[in-house]
């Protein structure tokens, strides 16, 4: 017969952060119930102490505490090394925030539901699975558990019809690109025999010299879970959903899900295409790294020029965000070179942690900007922040600093190792347009900045209440001092290896 | 070509799926293409019991037309606009002919030598398996009981199947939250 598996076997301690997670979310779930409605802020207020457990506990193991062994766990399915617990430091940090950020929003809007955080916090749990996943079928597990709470969350604002298509097309078009994630994870099982990402790529190595129906089933693969991802991720061309599914999603869900979805896309990327490249001989990988170029390329500069066009700040940040992804595309590309591997993955992980605090903190500023009913987000509303609301227009100004990479803020640290890594994998032409694009974003982010400064207006803004001064506060010392002192974030990434250990 | 009870069965099987395959794409009427689909999806179930995955088969009648199939034909009876239609909805016939014969030539390929290639030799050991145990009646496939055990040995799934649990409570609330009716 079997014997039932116990903690120390399964070496499930590895997993503590995600476990607790999960455990204090079914708790809040259970506790929403007897929590009348009128007292939703203790929903909340429970929500962030579960988060702030995780998150101390996530911490801890990131900086070196040994909490469970390094190593695989849950028999191969999950692994847990420094990339993961990054990943986990990412994941939990953007809840904390989103939490923050959701509050006084849905206070305003009068939606009293509690089990909105218990979704917020499944979806990132997804993102955090993403990351320490080492076998394609938790991948795709994960990738549901991300997605789905997502699409639902998107509709919270449910009588709005900007809000239900929001989610309608999120729901459509993410089912669908599912479904290519499958079909490229079974074409993988089918030409390699395995759903393990290091035992594909020890198997590629053979099916690259056999026979030529076997590397046609493989490519496909591969490409197929590439689209998955990188609808995901938002890149061109599967980006089509990102502008609608931001501007109709509720303010906080977007500003929760712009940075969760990225977290946890590319976290999976870099495990399932980079992972390999210590068992690959590096002139097969260039099959792969070259779709990746070809996608970074596309997605910076259609994301960054398009952005230029829009006038409503919710859409262009969805350019933006498209654009950013491009950037992380870069350190992607970038790990397709042998050797560069461990750097693009340490690249990666402090682009995100930079873009987490910098984006969930530009659309805090939305959240204090909008109307409850979804105006009051033009470009132009902005007109004179400066004059009414001094401290707002500040950290507004230091957040779009941020995302366009001015040297002092997180934003630039992220870009300067990016690039350093694209350089070091030899891909200057990448590393170039990525500079130039930054140049040309540096126009439509300066333009908030110009509007808030230099144009006289009265806009209108929401009283802001503790925790969005809280999520604001946050954001704005975390993107100031991320980005004069980095060695928090290279000492974090420092150790980061994408090669999967046993 | 040997005629054993197999191959006519085979047949049977091959002709049901195929037939009424084309069926669903030809009947002019929507409700009669569901029905036909139901019958596709069971000879495509007779097909997994002669491959020995009964499970599988088990599945394809629960899950395909037990579910999904039953589920559009309430969703087509209550859209009374679709049902009444006189004519074929669909007007692309020569571009879904061009694309069905090059899935046609893809598959034959692409697909068949690699499932020579991989595939052959299983099939080959199943056959003298299958074909040694006409008196041995324990076949070595896998049973509902492998995948359980699969599931929740230390060995298997057990991390994809608990997260799967979490997938659908988190599936099921939110269902619940955004299909309810506000009280207010």
């Amino acid at each position: 017969m079997f014997e039932v598996p116990v903690f120390d076997d399964l070496n499930a301690w590895a997993a503590l952060p995600i476990i607790l997670l999960a455990l204090g979310t079914s708790i809040l779930l259970v506790a929403d119930l007897f929590i009348p409605e009128d007292r939703k802020r203790l929903t909340a207020s429970l929500a962030l102490g579960g988060v702030t457990v995780s998150l101390v506990v996530a911490m801890l193991q990131a900086l070196g505490v040994e909490i469970g062994e390094q190593g695989a766990a849950f028999a191969d399915m999950f692994i847990a090394d420094q990339f993961t617990y990054v990943v986990n430091v990412i994941a939990l940090s953007s809840a904390f925030i989103g939490i923050l950020v959701s509050y006084d929003y849905f206070e305003r809007a009068e939606v009293k539901r509690g089990e909105y955080y218990s979704l917020l916090l499944f979806s990132t749990m997804g993102a955090m699975l993403m990351g320490a996943s080492r076998n394609l079928v938790m991948i795709f597990v994960a990738l549901e558990l991300l997605s789905i709470p997502l699409y639902l969350l998107s509709a919270f604002r449910k009588p709005i019809a900007a809000s239900e298509e929001s989610a309608l097309k999120y729901f459509l078009l993410g089912a669908f690109s599912s479904g290519f994630l499958v079909y490229g994870i079974t074409l993988l099982y089918g030409a390699t025999g395995t759903f393990d990402i290091d035992g594909i790529w020890t198997a590629a190595v053979e099916i690259i010299d056999g026979e030529i129906s076997r590397q046609f089933t493989l490519i496909a693969g591969f490409g197929l879970v590439i689209v998955g991802l990188g609808f995901k991720v938002g890149a061109v061309p599967f980006h089509g959903w990102q502008p609608d599914v931001y501007q109709g999603a509720p303010t906080p869900v977007t500003a929760f899900m712009s940075v969760t979805a990225k977290t946890g896309g590319f976290a999976a990327m870099l495990r399932v295409l980079v992972a390999g490249i210590p068992v690959v001989v590096a002139e097969d990988i260039a099959m792969w790294q070259d779709t990746i170029q070809v996608i970074a390329l596309l997605t910076l500069v259609l994301g960054n020029f398009v952005a230029i066009m829009q006038d409503e700040l919710k859409r262009m940040l969805a350019y933006s965000s498209i654009a950013h992804a491009g950037y992380l595309l870069i350190a992607v590309a970038a790990g397709g070179t042998e050797g560069i591997g461990d750097q693009a993955a340490q690249s990666a992980l402090i682009y995100l942690l930079a873009y987490t605090f910098t984006n969930i903190g530009a659309f805090a500023v939305v959240v204090a900007m909008e109307h409850v009913d979804y105006s009051g987000t033009k470009l132009n509303d902005l007109k004179g922040l400066s004059n009414t609301n001094p401290m707002l227009a500040a950290v507004m100004a230091l957040f779009m600093f941020s995302l366009t990479g001015i040297p002092g803020t997180a934003g630039f640290v992220g870009k300067w190792f990016v690039f350093k890594a694209a350089i070091d994998a030899d891909l200057v032409l990448l590393a170039v347009v990525g500079v130039l694009t930054s140049v040309v974003s540096a126009f439509y982010y300066l333009r908030v900045v110009v509007n808030m400064y230099m144009e006289p207006g009265t806009p209108e803004t929401q009283p802001e209440t503790p925790s969005l001064r809280w999520a604001l506060g946050i954001t704005a010392a975390g993107t100031l001092i991320l980005g004069i002192l980095p060695y928090f974030m290279t000492e974090l990434a420092e150790g980061v290896t994408v090669a999967l250990i046993r | 070509m040997e005629l054993t009870w197999e191959l006519v069965a085979f047949l049977g099987f091959a002709v049901m799926t195929l037939g009424s395959g084309l069926m669903v794409v030809t009947s002019s009427n929507l409700f009669h293409s569901v029905l036909f689909l139901m019958t596709s999806l069971f000879g495509v179930a007779g097909l997994f019991v002669l491959l020995v995955a009964p499970f599988l088969a088990a599945i394809q009648v629960l899950v395909y037309i037990g579910a999904i199939a039953v589920l559009m034909l309430f969703v087509i009876m209550l859209t009374r606009q679709v049902m009444s239609r006189p004519e074929l909805y669909n007007q692309q016939m020569a571009g879904a002919l061009v694309a069905a014969a090059i899935l046609f030539l893809a598959l034959l390929f692409v697909l068949t030598p690699l499932a020579d290639e991989i595939g052959g030799d299983v099939a080959q050991v199943n056959a003298e398996v299958i074909a040694e145990a006409d008196d041995a009646p324990d076949v070595d496939y896998i049973t509902v009981e492998e995948l359980g055990r699969a599931f929740v040995t230390r060995n298997g799934f057990v991390l994809p199947f608990e997260v799967t649990s979490i997938l659908l409570t988190a599936a099921m609330i939110g269902a619940i939250v955004v299909a309810r009716e506000d009280e207010a």
